[in-house]
Formats: C-alpha cells, structure tokens, sequence
C-alpha cells in the first residue's frame, strides 16, 4: 500500500511539472495555420478539436472563418474540412470523413478530411427576402406583414436574419419572437427542392431560456402537404432534423414554415434551413 | 492524548504545539503574497473593496464625530444606513478587516490624481505603514492571514487525534489544493468561512471535555455568523454529532445533557453578529430576515457542470440525479489525487481506530477520564471522532448535492468540508509513514524516513497548486485530465471576471482613440482597482455592462463561460470579424479573448453560393 501511494504521489508530481508543457505552443499554432492558410481553398471549413479551442482556430484563422461560416447551420456543405486537433480530439463536424492528409506541429495535429459535399438548391436563411410573411390569429384572416429594414414585422411579432445564440453556441438562422394565439407564417414561393429539406430550430439567450418555459412549434410545409413539425422548448437545443423531400427533388415547390408558441414570455426561436441533395 | 504522543520535554512540546504551525502560517501566508498579484479581480472582490473601504470611513468618522463633540452622529439610521447598506447581503467582518488593513498598509498615493477613484471622501495623504504597493493587496493581506492560521488550525485539529507529522501533512494538505488557494487569496469570504469552520469545529471538539473551548465555541461561532452564511449550517452538523456521541441516553430514556458550547452559541453568536453589524442595528429582526432571506431564496446563476449550462433547479428526474452529482465528480476532479488516496487510508485508519493494532496512528484520549456535565459533555463518552470528520465532511456536501440548491460557486460552496478532507488524509500518511518505518531498521534511516515520506506525499499538492496559478477555477486534477481534461468534460471554467488581468497590457496598448472599451463580466469596481494598482492609466474607458452597449465599443473583452457565448456573437458583429485580437490560455486552454472593431467592414459575406 505505501508503494501504491508513493507512485501515485510521484506520478502525479511528475505529471504536474511535465503537463504544462503538453499544451501547443505559439510555434505549434503558427506552424498548423501556416499549412491550413496555404493550402485553403473557398468552400473549406477549418473547425478545433476540441470545440473549446475554437478561439485559437480564429485567432490565427479568423478571416478564413466569417460569422457565415462560423455560426452555420451544419457541416453537410462542406467537402472539405481542416481539423486543427490536440490530444487525439476528433470533431463531430468530421463524422462520416475521410481523412485526406494528416500533418503533425508539435502537440498540434492538422488533418484534412474528404467527404461528399451536399448540394444546397436553396438556402432559406441566405434567400429570406424572397419569403413573404402573414400573421393569423385563431379563426381570423392572414394579415400580411411588412418589410421594415431588416425584418417582417407584423401583429407584435418580427422575423429577420440574426446570429442566435442557441445552446450556447453561435447560430446564422432567422429570429422571431413568436406571439401568443397567433400564427406566423413564413412562405417561400418558387424553392427549387433536394432529396431533403434539413431544418434547424432552437430557442436563443441563454437569459431567454431561462426566463420563460413556453415551447415554440416550427410546422414545416412543402405545396401544402405537412412535412413534420419541429418543437423548441429551454432544454431542446438545436433540434436538426432531415425532412425526406425525394418525391419533389428537382422540382418547384413552395414551403412554408408556421411558428405558434403556447407562452410567448422570453421566447425568441431561431431556425434555419436549407434544401439539399445530400 | 496517549503518553507515546506527548512530547518528552516542555521545549519539544512548545516547538511541536506551536513553532511548526508558525512555520506553516508564515510559509502559506508568505507564498500566497508572493503570487496574489498574478491574480486578478473578481466581480465579488471588487465590491467587498468598495464596501471594506467605505465601511473604514465609517470608523473615521465614528472618530471624527467623537472630536468634534457629537459622538451619536455616525450612529443615527442615516448613518449607518449610509455606509453599511452597501453589499448588506453578506456581514461584514471580514470587509471591516480589508478596510483596517487597507487603512493600515498601502501605499498611499490618494491625494494625487487618483483620489477621485476612492469611494469615500479622501482628505489628504494616509499616514501607513506601506507594506505594500499595490491596494489590491492591502485590502487582500487580512484573507491571505487567515489562510496562514487555516493551516495552523487543520494541524491543531489533526492534533486532537494524529501525531505532529502526520497532523502537518493535514495542513498542508489543507492549503494545497488548487481551488482553496484561489480562494484564499482574495478578498472574498470562501476561504474565510471555511478557516472559521475549523476553528468552530475545533472548539466544539475540545468543549466536550473542556468548559473554556466551550465558552470559546460561541464566540468563534459569532465570528463565522460575522464572516458569512454558510455559519447557519454549523451547529446543525455538531448537533448531529453530538447527539451521536450520546446515543447512550436515549437508550437509557435520558435526555441528553445541553452542552455549554450550545448554550454559549445560542446565547454569544447573536450577539456577536449584531456587535459587528451595524446594518443590523436599527433594524435588528427585520433585517436578519431579509439577510436569511436573501440566500434562502438565492438566484441560480450560470455554471458549466458535465458541458450543460445549469441555471435552473433541474425538473427531469435523469437531471436532477445528474445534478446531483455535482459535489461528489467536481471533488472527485479537483482535489489533488494523492490527497485523496490518502483520505481513503485514513478513512480506513480511523474504521480501525479501536482495534489492537502495533501501527496505531489515531489517539484517541479514553472516556471516562473526567466527571460528566453540562460543561464536560462528552467527559463519558467516546467522542467517535471519525464520525464527527465524516459529519463535516458529509454536511456541506450534502447541502450543495440537493438539486434545488444553486451550483454557481462551484468547489467554493462546500470548501468547508475539505480542511477535515485533509485531517483524513493527515491519518492516511501517518499510517503509511508507520507502515514505512516498520519495514526499515537502519536508525538514521528511520528517522529520517517520516519526514521524507511527508514530503513526498505532500508533493503532488503542493505542484498541482503552484501549477495552477493564477487560474485554479479553471484547474483539473489527473483524473480529469488538468485544464485541458477539465475544458473537455464540459466542466466550469471560470467566473467572476477576475481572468482580464492579463489582457491588461494588450488592452491599454490598444486602447482606441475613441476610449469606448467593453469590459464585459469585469465590474467598474475592479476596474477602478486596476486603476489604483496602477496597471491601468486614468481615465480608461467603460462602456458599462449588458447586450446592448457592445455594439458602441471599439474594443472589448469576453470572458469565457459557456453562458457568455452571446457575447462573443454579439462582438463578432459589432466588430465585424470572428477573429480575435487576442486570447489569454492557460495550458493551452482559452480563457479570456479580446477584439478590436475593424477599420473597415468586410462585405458581407456568403458561405459560397448554393
């Protein structure tokens, strides 16, 4: 038993004087961003592994990673994708890669990983203004809504492109703070459809969320025919899901997305969408 | 205690009893002097300088009004409303203490420039004695002092039961941990609360047996009450203790004696507390209701736990049982390893306590060696002092296991029960050190071995410690992983702000022409203490606080909680880039970031056209 602790005691000492020196230094750092800037090409995305050194990324690779980029939906578009790794992470935006080409700096690992990129036949949040706006309350007639700046705003409520923070992280999607008894109808006229039609929904602010308790429903519809329906509560997250959409693939189709929320109190949803060939 | 524990002479005993925890409050006090100033300022500290100060010019003019003839002035409503309103949520001994030391040892440059920073009326240069040069750590030295008598305390409380080298591995083992050495530095009342712990726990120990300690249980329970809240919990968990220890009563259908140290609680710690807090003094009830109140009802702030965001008791029952959790993993990832390994020996020493055993490390000084009475209440009785560690150990982490009660504080809210964490651990290396010694029998090497086998065990600490700084929030043990380890399990990092001391620098070679700083979780308070620390010219812009006023700065700071990602979204757009200016790390782990708004706007910018 004394030898038992004594070795954990030195272990545990050497480890404390050596594991300093076992994080990546600025020369790691510079040497990694060197390699991802010369070989970058538009379309990549440089993502960190682990997701907490993401400002390290951006220090040095800030101006490859625009707000865009940075706060995107998901990582289906991308076929390209640099991972600037420590300690064996691996980020969830790789999953289903192949790694292309792995290069070591010191404690930081450059990988690049190949994946088929899917093909985005319409962004909705890119493509909002094409979107027109009615608002509904129960038994009542849709009230169109009007375009002020850089917003619908109708019947107390307001939707616009934002950079949302749901589940504490960065999310490009449209904002709307929904209104009780009434429902917002976002339609997209003329929306060339994929096999599917991904859709992203949460609640932003963390001070929001943790105010209110009202649940959001997101119905999604595609020439009418209801595709699902998507529900954004404080604990929900960014609620990614994947409508099948193969029967309309490569046609014209209009969507529209309807919000109702039970209680509107600190409710703020942000989605996200786009149609896609995966 | 047992004759083979007391030292042969009255000199052994003097360097034993008292030289050797004088070496260990001037080594803890002296090596936290030596790196305070690496360690910025937190929301809490900033304004527990603000009140100290404030509440010293109170004193003065308690002083003044006394030489000008009208002594009742300072203490009408108004008065004392005035000064001692402010940061009324937490009683005031300790910011009294910041203040006299304040007061007493900076340097004073207030009559310059500066004099407008002070938030009360500065009349002229302060005759000190200038022991330091920063005020930050005029204010901090009463904390960093009683940190020393921390450890002195946990190698009097090992005492009780342990041998000298097995009680100073407790000591240091108490200092020695990463989180309660942030804490012990600043001036804030986390480390104090938990010093006054021990000395209550001690008191009430030597009370059983000892009609003085009980007297001095009440009064040292007064000062904890004056030292902060957690100081409610007490008695509740020496009454359970003691109601354990005469369990025999209740067998006999005897109700058990009420001890002295009780009595001396209920009748001193009251009347202590409203001595020393004048903001009771005109409203005594109504107040200590609202005092109550407030941290009865206290908001759940944000704290990272396991990579969730927490701010709110949980509802799911798989939450709530993950919540509570929380105490027992974040213990199990932050105390040092070894410290652990060995609180789970002595554990084991103190279960075997009583059986026939050559390797016998707890002494235990037999019932029955005195008369029984209220004021001698455990003179009978074994004292089963393994069951009164395991009570303080168990109390205040029961408390924060709840899942109703907030987390935010993190390690800082069941700190208290680490000290008798350590007295365990204490017990473990002195069983190994017996253990060791009855496998040697070379003479120098026997001597010599206890001493070198504290040392060793008290290594990894005393390394993870010194590693840590300035950034023990944020620190991880080898279980989890160090910060890194820690950063990955989702585990908190920081809070409080404090981690903007080192982007100092950047920022005030940076600081745009137009002034408009954001300094996101740091208050103006703190940053008014840089400012009188002198590591921050005059007049450094402040936007002030919130979502909204971001977007008016140039260049701004966040720091990084989980919580606080909205921030960085909201200084993305604001400056136009995701690309910070800087980023402070720790261990290669990110703590704080600063930006700056570029000149010029890029365009907007696409992913890449669909």
């Amino acid at each position: 038993m004394v030898a038992l602790v004594v070795v954990l005691a030195l272990i545990e000492t050497v480890n404390s004087l050596v594991a300093p020196s076992r994080a990546p230094s600025d020369k790691d750092w510079a040497a990694a961003a060197w390699l991802v800037r010369g070989q970058f090409r538009a379309g990549d995305l440089i993502v960190a592994a682990p997701a907490w050194a993401d400002q390290l990324v951006r220090l040095r690779l800030g101006d490859l990673l625009p707000v865009p980029v940075a706060g995107r939906m998901d990582s289906a578009r991308f076929g390209r994708i640099w991972e600037i790794s420590q300690r064996g992470a691996r980020a969830a935006d790789t999953r289903g890669a192949t790694l292309a080409a792995t290069s070591r700096f010191g404690h930081l690992t450059v990988k690049r990983w190949q994946k088929p990129a899917a093909t985005v036949t319409f962004d909705f949040v890119a493509e909002w203004r094409k979107a027109s706006m009615t608002a509904m309350r129960s038994g009542g007639v849709a009230v169109p809504c009007t375009m002020t700046g850089q917003r619908f705003q109708c019947a107390g409520a307001s939707l616009g492109p934002e950079l949302l923070e749901v589940d504490t992280t960065l999310r490009n999607g449209l904002g709307v703070e929904p209104v009780e008894g009434v429902t917002l109808a976002l339609e997209f006229p003329g929306v060339t459809l994929g096999r599917e039609l991904m859709v992203a929904a949460g609640l932003h602010n963390v001070w929001l969320r943790k105010s209110g308790d009202g649940k959001v429903r997101l119905r999604v519809l595609a020439n009418g025919g209801e595709l699902g329906t998507l529900a954004a509560s404080s604990a929900s997250g960014w609620n990614l899901h994947g409508f099948a959409t193969e029967a309309l693939a490569g046609k014209i189709a209009t969507v529209r997305f309807e919000i109702t929320v039970d209680k509107a109190h600190a409710r703020h949803l942000g989605f996200a969408a786009e149609a896609r060939n995966p | 205690m047992t004759d083979d524990a007391l030292p042969p002479g009255a000199r052994t005993r003097w360097r034993r009893e008292w030289l050797l925890p004088l070496v260990l409050v001037v080594a803890t006090s002296s090596w936290m002097l030596a790196v305070e100033g690496s360690q910025g300022i937190g929301r809490d500290e900033s304004q527990y300088f603000r009140a100290a100060e404030r509440y010293w010019g109170w004193f003065e003019s308690v002083w003044t009004n006394l030489r000008q003839g009208n002594p009742a002035k300072a203490f009408t409503r108004a008065a004392v409303d005035g000064t001692w309103d402010d940061n009324h949520e937490h009683p005031p001994l300790m910011k009294i203490l910041y203040g006299v030391s304040w007061r007493l040892f900076h340097t004073c440059k207030c009559n310059g420039p500066q004099r407008v920073l002070h938030p009360i009326p500065i009349r002229g240069r302060h005759v000190t004695l200038p022991l330091f040069t920063r005020e930050s750590t005029a204010f901090r030295f009463p904390a960093i002092l009683l940190a020393g008598l921390g450890v002195a305390l946990a190698y009097w409380l090992a005492r009780c039961w342990l041998k000298p080298t097995a009680s100073a591995v407790a000591a240091v083992l108490s200092v020695a941990q990463p989180h309660y050495f942030f804490h012990a530095q600043i001036s804030c009342f986390d480390a104090p609360i938990t010093v006054m712990t021990v000395l209550v726990a001690l008191a009430y120990w030597k009370s059983l047996r000892s009609p003085r300690w009980g007297i001095l249980c009440g009064v040292f329970w007064g000062l904890a009450l004056a030292t902060k809240h957690n100081a409610w919990l007490f008695p509740i968990f020496l009454l359970v203790h003691y109601l354990w220890i005469r369990r025999g009563d209740f067998r006999r259908l005897r109700p058990p004696r009420i001890p002295l140290a009780f009595v001396s609680m209920a009748a001193l710690g009251p009347l202590l507390l409203f001595m020393l807090w004048p903001w009771l003094w005109h409203a005594p009830v109504d107040r200590t209701l609202a005092w109550i109140g407030r941290h009865m009802h206290h908001e759940h702030y944000n704290f990272e736990y396991l990579g969730r965001n927490w701010n709110l008791p949980p509802k799911e029952i798989s939450l709530k049982l993950l919540r509570v959790t929380f105490p027992f993993l974040s213990t199990l990832f932050t105390l040092p390893v070894t410290t652990m390994a060995l609180a789970a020996v002595g554990t084991v020493s103190f279960l075997r306590r009583r059986r026939a055993d050559s390797l016998k490390v707890i002494m235990e000084e037999p019932a029955a060696a005195l008369r029984p009475s209220w004021l001698r209440p455990g003179a009978d009785v074994d004292r089963a002092p393994g069951v009164f560690l395991a009570i303080q150990i168990a109390g205040p982490i029961a408390i924060i296991a709840l899942p109703s009660t907030p987390i935010f504080g993190g390690v800082k809210h069941f700190m208290p029960a680490f000290p008798f964490v350590c007295v365990l651990a204490g017990a473990g290396a002195g069983w190994l050190i017996a253990i060791a010694r009855s496998l040697v029998t070379a003479p120098r090497l026997r001597r010599a071995l206890p001493a070198a086998l504290a040392g060793l065990l008290c290594a990894p600490a005393v390394a993870e410690t010194h590693r840590s700084h300035p950034d023990g929030l944020g620190f991880y043990n080898l279980i989890a992983g160090g910060f890194a380890g820690g950063a990955s399990l989702g585990m908190n990092r920081q809070f409080w702000g404090y981690s903007a001391l080192p982007m100092l620098p950047f920022i005030v070679a940076h600081r745009p022409a137009s002034n408009r700083i954001y300094w996101h979780d740091v208050l103006h308070d703190a940053i008014i203490m840089y400012t009188r620390d002198g590591r921050l010219p005059l007049g450094m812009g402040d936007v002030g606080v919130g979502e909204q006023v971001l977007a008016q700065s140039d260049l701004g700071i966040v720091i990084l909680e989980k919580h606080f990602t909205v921030y960085e979204g909201l200084a993305w757009q604001a400056y136009g880039t995701t690309q910070p200016s800087r980023v402070y790390t720790h261990e290669g782990v990110p703590f704080v970031v600063t930006y700056e708004r570029r000149k010029t706007q890029p365009p907007r910018q696409e992913i890449f056209p669909p």
